[in-house]
This record gives C-alpha cells, sequence and structure tokens, in this order.
C-alpha cells in the first residue's frame, strides 16, 4: 500500500467517530437552540401582556394568546411541550407553551401562549445536510491538502527512494537532495554513509577475489610449469606422483576459476546488454559437443523456435553451454538429448541415470557428484538464472529422463 | 626465431625461457615493462609474448607500442584474468593468441609453433615427422602419401603432439587443449582415450609404425628419431 493510501486511509478511520460525535453534538444543538429561540419568544410575549395589563388592567387583543383558563393558578411561568395535530398536513406539529397566571380584577386568570417548534425530523435532515455538506468539504480539503503535502514534504523522500532502487553497487554514489526536514536529511546522510561502505566493502572484496586469483594462478603455472618439467625428466622415477601433483593443480585452478566466476555473477560484473538468441547459442554449442555426442550415440532432436532476451552474451554462453554440456556428461551411451525453445522457454531433456536425491539439489553448488566432480556447472547455471529472474527447473522422471526448464 | 618473454614472476619467466629454448627458440626475457620498452625499441623480434599484469604498468601498452614499431610480429598475451573484456581488448590492439594462466608449457608451445606459421608463413606450411605429413593450411594429414580422414579432435591432437614431439603429454594437457573450459578434465579423460584410440588406428591402418608411445597412468608421448 503506498505511504499516501495508508495515510489517508487511517485518517478517515480517525473521522468516522468525529462525524459521528459531530452529527450528535449538532442535532442537539439545533434542538437546544430551536428551544432557547421558542422560549425567548414566548418569555417577550409574556412580558409584553403583563406590561399592557398592568398598564391597561385589561388583556390585549393579541392573536398570540392561544386560551385564557380561568380557575388556574401558575406561581411562576410553566413551560410544556405539546403536539397538535394540524389538519391541513393531517399531521401532528411540536408546538412550545408558556402558561402564566396573572391577577385580573381579583381572579386568577392563567394565559396559554403557544409558539410552533422545529421538528425533530427536521432538525434530522437539516443536521444530515450540514454534516454530508461537511464531509464532502473535508474530504476534498483532506485530499488536496495530503497530496499537497506529499508533493511538498515527501518529495525528498521519493526522490532518495528512486536513487536506492536504481542503485547498483557498481554505480557511483547518488547524491540526495538536500531538504530541509531533519529526519530525512539524516536518512540520507546515514544510507550515504551505509552506501559508502557498501561499495567499498564491494570494491575491497572485489580485488581481493581478483588479487588471490592473480596470484593463485600465476603461481599454480610455476609449479605445473615445474611439473611438467620433471615429466619429461627420464631420469626421474615417480612419474606418477608428478603426474598427480600436475593434476590437482589444474583441477584446482578450474574451480578456482569456476568460483571466481560465481562470486562475480553475484556482484553483478557483467552488465553488458546484449541481444542474446538462445536459438543460436544452442546450435553453437551443440556444434562444440558435436565429436563427445558421435562418441556416445547419443540422439538428439532439436525443436528450436526463436528465443530472444537481453543478457551479458557472455554469460549466455557460459549459461548455454553448461546445460548442454550436462546433459552429454551425464547422459548414458546411445542415450536422446532433446531440446526445445520458444520466445520465452528453453527445455533440455536427457536420458541420464538414477538419481535419488531431490533434483533440485543438482542446482546446488558443491554437490559432489558420482564421479566425485564438484557441481559446480549447474549452479553457475543457476546463479545467472537468479541473475535475470529467470525460473529454472530440474525433474527427474521415473525413467530417469532428466529435464531441465528454464522460463525466461 | 627470435621470442620476447615479458612476464615479471621470474620462476613462471624461466620456465617458459627454458621450455622454448629447448624447441630452439631463441629466447629474451624482460621483468618489468620499462626492460621490456626498451628492449624492443633496441631488438627485433619475431613474437612477443607479453604478461598484462606487470608491476610498472600494462602489458597492453606494450602491445600497443609493438604494433606501431612492427606490424609483423606475432604478439601472445598471457594473463591471470579470466576476464573477458581484457581478452577482447588484448586482440583489438593487434595481439593474436591469449592464454590464461595456469598454461602447460606443451600448450604454449604449440600455440607458439601455431601463431609462427599464421604470422610468418602465412598458414602455407606442411610440417612433417617420419612418414605423417600435416598441411596447416588445408588442415589435411597424409600418412604415407594417403591421406587421412581424422575428425576435427583427432587433427587438433595430432598437431598438438607435432607441435610438442618427444615431450610426454598428459591426457590433462590434451583435454585442455581441445576443450579448453568448456569441460571438466576428470570427465574427459574418456574421451581422450577413444579419440587417442582412434588415431592411432587410423594412423597403423596404413602400415604404419605407431609414432605415439602411451606412457602409462600419465599420458602419450610422440617419438621422432630425431
Amino acid at each position: 500500500m503506498k505511504l499516501l493510501t495508508k495515510t489517508n486511509r487511517l485518517s478517515f478511520i480517525w473521522i468516522i467517530p468525529v462525524i459521528i460525535i459531530g452529527s450528535i453534538f449538532c442535532y442537539y444543538m439545533i434542538q437546544y437552540i430551536v428551544y432557547e429561540e421558542a422560549d425567548e419568544y414566548l418569555k417577550y410575549e409574556m412580558n409584553r401582556i403583563v406590561a399592557y395589563h398592568n398598564e391597561f388592567e385589561d388583556l390585549p387583543d393579541n392573536h398570540s394568546v392561544v386560551a385564557v383558563i380561568d380557575d388556574k393558578k401558575f406561581d411562576k411561568p410553566h413551560f410544556k411541550d405539546t403536539l397538535i395535530l394540524e389538519t391541513e398536513d393531517n399531521e401532528m406539529v411540536p408546538y412550545r407553551e408558556l402558561y402564566f397566571t396573572i391577577e385580573h380584577k381579583g381572579i386568577h386568570k392563567t394565559i396559554l401562549l403557544r409558539h410552533l417548534l422545529v421538528g425533530n425530523d427536521d432538525i434530522f435532515e437539516g443536521t444530515l445536510w450540514i454534516i454530508l455538506g461537511l464531509i464532502s468539504l473535508i474530504t476534498i480539503a483532506f485530499f488536496l491538502m495530503t497530496s499537497y503535502t506529499s508533493q511538498k514534504v515527501w518529495k525528498p523522500f521519493y526522490d532518495t527512494l528512486h536513487k536506492i532502487i536504481h542503485f547498483k553497487t557498481n554505480d557511483p554514489i547518488p547524491v540526495f537532495e538536500k531538504t530541509t526536514i531533519d529526519e530525512f536529511n539524516s536518512l540520507n546522510q546515514t544510507l550515504e554513509n551505509l552506501l559508502t561502505k557498501i561499495q567499498n566493502d564491494f570494491q575491497r572484496t572485489k580485488e581481493f577475489n581478483e588479487n588471490a586469483s592473480h596470484e593463485l594462478q600465476t603461481h599454480l603455472s610455476v609449479i605445473r610449469a615445474n611439473a611438467e618439467l620433471l615429466l619429461h625428466d627420464v631420469d626421474f622415477k615417480n612419474h606418477v606422483t608428478i603426474q598427480k601433483i600436475h593434476q590437482t593443480t589444474l583441477k584446482l585452478s578450474k574451480t578456482q576459476s569456476s568460483l571466481l566466476l560465481l562470486s562475480k555473477i553475484g556482484n553483478q560484473e557483467f552488465s553488458n546488454q546484449d541481444r542474446v538468441n538462445f536459438k543460436e547459442s544452442i546450435e553453437s554449442s551443440l556444434a562444440l559437443f558435436e565429436e563427445l555426442i558421435d562418441m556416445r550415440e547419443i540422439h538428439v532432436s532439436l525443436s528450436l523456435k526463436d528465443c530472444t532476451t537481453i543478457m551479458d552474451s557472455g554469460l549466455a554462453e557460459i549459461m548455454i553451454n553448461n546445460l548442454v554440456k550436462n546433459s552429454v556428461k551425464h547422459n548414458i551411451a546411445k542415450g536422446f538429448i532433446t531440446i526445445s525453445t520458444n520466445h520465452d522457454k528453453i527445455c533440455i531433456e536427457n536420458s541420464g541415470t538414477y538419481y535419488t536425491d531431490t533434483p533440485d539439489h543438482l542446482l546446488e553448488r558443491f554437490k559432489i557428484g558420482t564421479e566425485g566432480n564438484l557441481g559446480i556447472g549447474l549452479s553457475i547455471v543457476k546463479q545467472i538464472c537468479d541473475l535475470y529472474h529467470f525460473k529454472i527447473s530440474y525433474r527427474i522422471s521415473e525413467n530417469n529422463i532428466h529435464q531441465i526448464e528454464i522460463i525466461l | 626465431m627470435k621470442i620476447l618473454i615479458i612476464e615479471d614472476q621470474i620462476d613462471l619467466l624461466h620456465s617458459i625461457q627454458d621450455a622454448l629454448s629447448q624447441e630452439n627458440f631463441n629466447c629474451e626475457t624482460a621483468d618489468t615493462k620499462k626492460k621490456a620498452e626498451y628492449k624492443i625499441y633496441t631488438f627485433e623480434y619475431d613474437i612477443l609474448i607479453v604478461d598484462i599484469n606487470l608491476p610498472d604498468g600494462s602489458g597492453l601498452e606494450i602491445v600497443k607500442q609493438m604494433k606501431r614499431l612492427n606490424s609483423r610480429v606475432g604478439i601472445m598475451i598471457i594473463s591471470a584474468r579470466n576476464a573477458i573484456d581484457q581478452k577482447i581488448e588484448g586482440l583489438e590492439l593487434g595481439a593474436d593468441d591469449y592464454i590464461t594462466k595456469p598454461f602447460d608449457m606443451a600448450e604454449l608451445i604449440a600455440r607458439v609453433k601455431s601463431l609462427i606459421r599464421r604470422r610468418l608463413f602465412n598458414g602455407e606450411e606442411t610440417v612433417n615427422f617420419g612418414n605423417i605429413t600435416i598441411n596447416t593450411s588445408k588442415r589435411e594429414v597424409y600418412v604415407d602419401e594417403q591421406l587421412v580422414e581424422l575428425t576435427k579432435s583427432e587433427y587438433q591432437i595430432l598437431l598438438f603432439f607435432f607441435s610438442n614431439p618427444n615431450r610426454v603429454i598428459s591426457k590433462e594437457t590434451l583435454a585442455e587443449h581441445i576443450w579448453g573450459d568448456h569441460m571438466d578434465i576428470s570427465d574427459s579423460y574418456d574421451f581422450i582415450y577413444s579419440h587417442m584410440k582412434n588415431l592411432r588406428k587410423k594412423i597403423v591402418s596404413k602400415n604404419v609404425d605407431d609414432p605415439i608411445k602411451v606412457i602409462y597412468g600419465i599420458g602419450y608421448k610422440f617419438e621422432t628419431n630425431r
């Protein structure tokens, strides 16, 4: 959920009780005012009548006097609510009544004054309209306000976010927008420190990898050159021992360069954006292993359609070569390889040997194969797939058919 | 044939020098960029073997200068880094070949010889040992003057032996020569074995003595009576 949406939602939840309490308050307020006004009017009316009576000893010819009751006495003016049937509408209408007594020629006369009240249903209706109007106004104002604020206040935040999302470890550290908001400034400062740290660490690891690799390979060269020299020395007796040294240095340097490749892929050091057609990669890769395929009498069937994507062409080649190599290497004599591609899928199937473990383990690093070799080839494939968000799956069916599927 | 080897690792430099000298190449060495520059401006060389990472600069700069001085020279780059970019840059600057550390001397010798054939004989060369002749431009092999059909790998193996006569060639060296990075060495032994079996069968079928000797547990040796 977006920050703005979330803020709006949370704010609106708080507005609901405000509206409810506000409506109740508004209703009673209007009612109170209506009573107050009616009472006030009736009191003025009463005072006028009393004043007239005091002066003229007579009751005024006043239409507001509803009735004069003779044998009833109130010590002080008395207010009362009543409902009277309005014949025209055939509806009960609320009235406010005021009873008060004046002494006229020794006789107590109670006078009844009456004033029309605003009905509760009318008050309710009024409240509703007021609240509705207010809500719409508040909503419009709220949206204008939040979008304005978010544009103004949150702009540096979104700017930072945008820069962070698109940041890659190889890029220069982004320059964050200066703001007057302390929190954002300290966020940007912290991010800048972290990114510098990450980049330094990244650079150091990268340099270490490369230096270690460089040193290792150079010294391995010396070991190999000397082992080779001893192999040619006819007087030397332990040729098989030297052969083992020679073989091991070779394995070591291969493993090391594979591991370096894995870490380079992980570090996203391959960032060329090339247009790659896997159809062509597969065809050229098969040519590479052609003789091995013939030698093992493996039947290859292809159903290749154009399958293009944008990625580093070196990595694409490594990926396809490793896949094809895997299908040749772990095949059986007179077995088969079926490769099919379409616009977003590569599927390689091959006959193979029995495998009990979960096939997904074959994509993991350092899975020891039956010949004791490190299963690093497929983990490189997996790493490349992960880098480009391709979906890779490994299945083995009951009759030992191995299938690797990559969905672009 | 005069070769200048530029490599800062002294042990490796000596190994390369010894291996190439054994093949009757006239080798000179330089272990810094400065010394190498002095030599290329002072003497003439046919082949330059350059390590990219030198203590006082990049070997690629030497490649650039050398190409300006003498464009006919054959240049081979050595690098410990498997970086594709560097390889491309090196080849674009005019280098002819690129070899990654660690490598076998037999591989280096084969590459140097192939470079000499391409650069200095324009690929027009036939090499022969005993009854076997290879025409490297047509990629044809004649045994006792009869044409023998070889597969791509068999041809590569035979040419490799021709470049390294009388040297013990281990299975690993052969496997790496043919497949390079594309094959795990331990998996390729049986393929090497099959290739060797077929190659020897094809040569022997022309009623010629098998020049390839099996060195038990190690590899093979191409024997010539020199």
